[in-house]
């Protein structure tokens, strides 16, 4: 009985104020839905650096003048490297054979490299532990003697690691400055609920209910505020989390991004989570320095 | 039942409300706080309530010292203490009914109990025919009735009244008192705060007389005024 009484207190209180208890719901819904469709985005860019990944090879392309001994030595050298997945040694042979395979069409370009050997040298071609690892692997092999030039695989990876870092930098300013609002607009509603039932509190601390059957169902309020508000954020990103996640994608097969339901319901808890916290947040903040006793 | 140690209550630290008052009111009794206005009444009903601290000196009540109570017990020390106000304190949007079966709700009292005492009560104060009513449609006297069913529902140690009869005509206010004594008759300590001189006179009960926060008059089966009466020292 006494839990229900506290259940109907706090729906009384949001009913009272539907207009300000809206402006707080839609504050919440605002800024969980950029900080799930943010989650959502980041990933999409991770799968796109995940396929990427296994592809990016860092290429040092070998001096003439190393001996066999020496280039074994090399890659021993670099297979330690925290950032060295797996070093291959790709002989002056083997780069002809490639290099005949990639430019069969073009005969003349063939004949050059055939009548001049130092055309194509030999090289190690080195799989980083993670594709973002490239920049530091090169930095460290251009200035290793023997190593005639370094090659990285692509640009388009720094690009996609910036933007995921960018993303981040966006989402955690979207919570600082959205929670904030949000905070202040649920503390809001809990100050007018209070002040609209000041004179029923003052007779309940008169009459002796106890501080935290007073308080509890202004927490109810805003929990249940900042849970409403992260509900609908969770089901709108949901929906169209399968757009969301193809916004940035390089991905060709557009089947292929459809988000996987077990990372949207963890998350998506995650963000209902954060939204009761927030609630919280609003309600202790709301009645800071009334209700003390 | 309650004990005040050279209590002295003094606001924004240049005010002074009360000035070392000691005294002590026994189980059973009925006192009147008697003075003008400013004189300090409402002040010591506020602190032995513990909706004020005392500056200086202590306060028992109920065999705690409000002082050293925790606030998380504070209102367990309210539970065995009633109240009464000047303006009724009742809420215009419940019944009398209602008004009366709030107390008991928010100290989280069973139903059972709740419809159990909530009728007896309002027989006591002769308002059973109108547990329906609004308090918008009650007489003055009526509502105040309302609030003294409201503070002895719980059937407290203590009833405060600050003022009970103020808002009231005279005839109406008897009715009041009769209430009261009734309520005493129980066992249950009364002090009320008052400045109406034919209700104390009529009462013959011990009074205490206040004037700028100091306790000039403690006397039993007193009167308002002390123009034939000396003065007694607690």
């Amino acid at each position: 009985m006494r839990f229900q009484y506290l259940l109907g207190q706090a729906a009384a209180n949001l009913r009272r104020n539907v207009l300000v208890v809206f402006s707080a719901v839609v504050a919440v819904l605002v800024m969980l839905t950029l900080v799930f469709g943010t989650i959502v985005l980041r990933w999409s860019i991770d799968q796109d650096i995940g396929r990427w990944d296994d592809n990016v090879r860092v290429i040092a392309f070998l001096s003439d003048e190393l001996t066999l001994e020496e280039i074994d030595s090399l890659q021993r050298d670099l297979q330690v490297w925290e950032q060295v997945e797996g070093v291959e040694y790709f002989s002056k042979a083997e780069a002809l054979d490639e290099f005949r395979e990639l430019f069969a069409d073009q005969q003349s370009l063939i004949d050059v490299v055939e009548e001049d050997p130092s055309i194509l040298p030999a090289s190690l071609r080195i799989r980083p532990t993670a594709a973002a690892d490239y920049s530091a692997i090169t930095d460290r092999l251009v200035v290793i003697p023997g190593i005639r030039e370094v090659s990285a695989a692509d640009e388009a990876i720094d690009a996609l690691v910036a933007r995921s870092d960018r993303l981040r930098t966006f989402a955690v300013w979207i919570v600082v400055v959205l929670g904030a609002a949000a905070v202040i607009l649920i503390a809001n509603t809990i100050r007018i609920a209070v002040f609209a039932r000041r004179e029923e509190i003052g007779i309940m601390k008169l009459v002796g209910a106890g501080n935290w059957f007073v308080r509890i169902p202004f927490f109810l309020e805003g929990i249940v505020e900042g849970l409403v508000g992260a509900a609908l954020s969770v089901a709108l990103v949901w929906g169209v989390s399968g757009s969301i996640a193809e916004l940035f994608s390089t991905s060709t097969s557009p089947g292929a991004l459809a988000v996987p339901v077990d990372f949207l319901v963890r998350n998506g808890l995650l963000i209902l989570g954060f939204g009761a916290a927030t609630g919280l947040a609003g309600s202790v903040f709301g009645m800071w320095g009334f209700l003390r006793d | 039942m309650i004990r005040l140690q050279d209590v002295t209550k003094v606001y924004d630290g240049v005010t002074v409300a009360v000035s070392d008052v000691s005294l002590e009111i026994q189980k059973g009794e009925f006192v009147f706080f008697v003075g003008p206005s400013g004189s300090g009444k409402s002040t010591l009903i506020r602190l032995i309530l513990r909706q004020e601290l005392p500056t200086d000196g202590a306060i028992w009540v109920a065999g705690k010292q409000t002082s050293k109570l925790p606030s998380w017990k504070v209102p367990l020390l309210r539970r065995s203490v009633g109240t009464v106000f000047q303006d009724f304190k009742l809420l215009p949007s419940k019944t009398v009914y209602e008004n009366v079966a709030f107390a008991l709700e928010v100290i989280g009292r069973p139903r059972h109990v709740i419809r159990n005492q909530v009728p007896q009560v309002l027989k006591l104060v002769g308002l059973a025919a109108k547990a329906d009513r609004l308090p918008n449609q009650l007489s003055g006297g009526e509502q105040q009735r309302v609030s003294i069913a409201r503070a002895f529902v719980n059937r407290p140690l203590i009833v405060l009244a600050d003022e009970p009869t103020g808002n009231l005509d005279p005839a109406t206010s008897v009715g009041i008192m009769r209430l009261l004594d009734r309520i005493n008759r129980t066992g249950t300590t009364v002090v009320m705060a008052t400045h109406d001189h034919a209700i104390v006179d009529a009462m013959r009960r011990r009074v205490i007389a206040l004037e700028r926060g100091r306790v000039v008059r403690d006397q039993s089966r007193g009167a308002y005024e002390t123009s034939d009466q000396p003065i007694v020292e607690a």
